[in-house]
């Protein structure tokens, strides 16, 4: 056997101990990722499993978590992205030109302290909503750094991109996740309304603006 | 230049905005982090943008990780990893002991 001085024995038991901790931690990316609680189960399990499998393989001292939600996110990608067959994500571009929302941003100075209360205010419901919407790469990258506090690096390491494409992914992911937000606050009435109507130019740019809407060539 | 606190910096707004998410992520080298803070201080449409990434980052962190977890899940994992390991010690006894008792 390859695996040193330690018996499968007591790799169960460090598995047991270091790994099974992270199952509450692991069953809401999952249900981030797939969007539904069934699948997220399943992902869990066999995240797992794939884990207790090749656990071996896995170097003492190096990032765990880490790890852990490379084997989540590969399986998530290689088993249930394509059973999920997102529709093509109209509106992606949309919201890209972030220079020009930012623009917009800026003549509404006064109105983000207000604004950003105004989004605290939101219930549990709308951020997991908002999430949700965004397209998975983005949803992805957004959870790890947000979430689970990974660092550009490791969500390279753990979605295998480059850092650049990490960066951009969140960029977007952000922004769009941010115009989503802005929106149902002023849904719900919690935003007055020139604060709604800088979020809707916000979220409307898109028409003169997608001069290049470019983050999706790296799709796979 | 004269370091005059809360004066605009020379850095332009686009460049800061730019920036803000990476300097929000805490993943700016420190040379540009005293950029950013400089700018800040002194540019209140862009520290107002900064307060508002950062709520954004905040309040998703806090709503988008804590689901309550089925009970069963965790016997499901349980019991397949069970299942994995007896299927790992058979393989090994297999070897050692003539397991099957008939």
């Amino acid at each position: 056997m390859e695996q040193g001085q330690e018996t499968a024995e007591e790799r169960d038991e460090r598995f047991e101990r270091d790994v099974l901790p992270f199952l509450d931690q692991l069953y809401s990316a999952a249900l981030r990722m797939t969007r539904n609680p069934a699948d997220a189960e399943d992902l869990v399990q066999e995240t797992f499993a794939k884990a207790f499998g090749s656990f071996h393989q896995f170097k003492q001292g190096t990032n765990l978590k880490a790890w852990l939600y490379r084997i989540l996110t590969n399986t998530f990608i290689n088993s249930y992205r394509k059973k999920q067959r997102e529709p093509k994500q109209a509106g992606t571009e949309d919201v890209e030109d972030w220079q020009l929302a930012q623009a917009a941003s800026h003549t509404a100075a006064g109105l983000k302290s207000a604004e950003a209360e105004a989004l605290e205010h939101l219930p549990d419901s709308d951020v997991k909503r908002a999430l949700q919407e965004l397209p998975e790469d983005f949803r992805i990258a957004v959870y790890l750094a947000d979430v689970e506090g990974f660092a550009y690096k490791e969500v390279a390491e753990i979605m295998g991109t480059p850092i650049g494409t990490v960066m951009s992914r969140l960029h977007r992911g952000r922004r769009q996740l941010r115009s989503h937000l802005e929106e149902y606050a002023a849904e719900r009435g919690f935003l007055p309304a020139r604060a709604a109507a800088a979020a809707g130019i916000a979220s409307g740019t898109s028409a003169g603006a997608g001069q290049d809407g470019s983050d999706r060539g790296d799709l796979r | 230049m004269s370091g005059g606190h809360g004066e605009h910096s020379d850095t332009p707004c686009s460049e800061v905005l730019d920036k803000l998410y990476t300097y929000i992520d805490g993943e700016l080298e420190e040379r540009n982090c005293e950029q950013i803070r400089l700018h800040l201080d002194g540019c209140s449409p862009c520290l107002e943008e900064y307060g508002l990434d950062e709520a954004v980052k905040k309040l998703v962190a806090k709503h988008c990780g804590c689901d309550p977890v089925p009970m069963d899940l965790r016997d499901k994992v349980l019991g397949r990893l069970a299942r994995a390991r007896t299927e790992q010690v058979a393989k090994e006894a297999g070897v050692e002991a003539p397991g099957a008792p008939a």
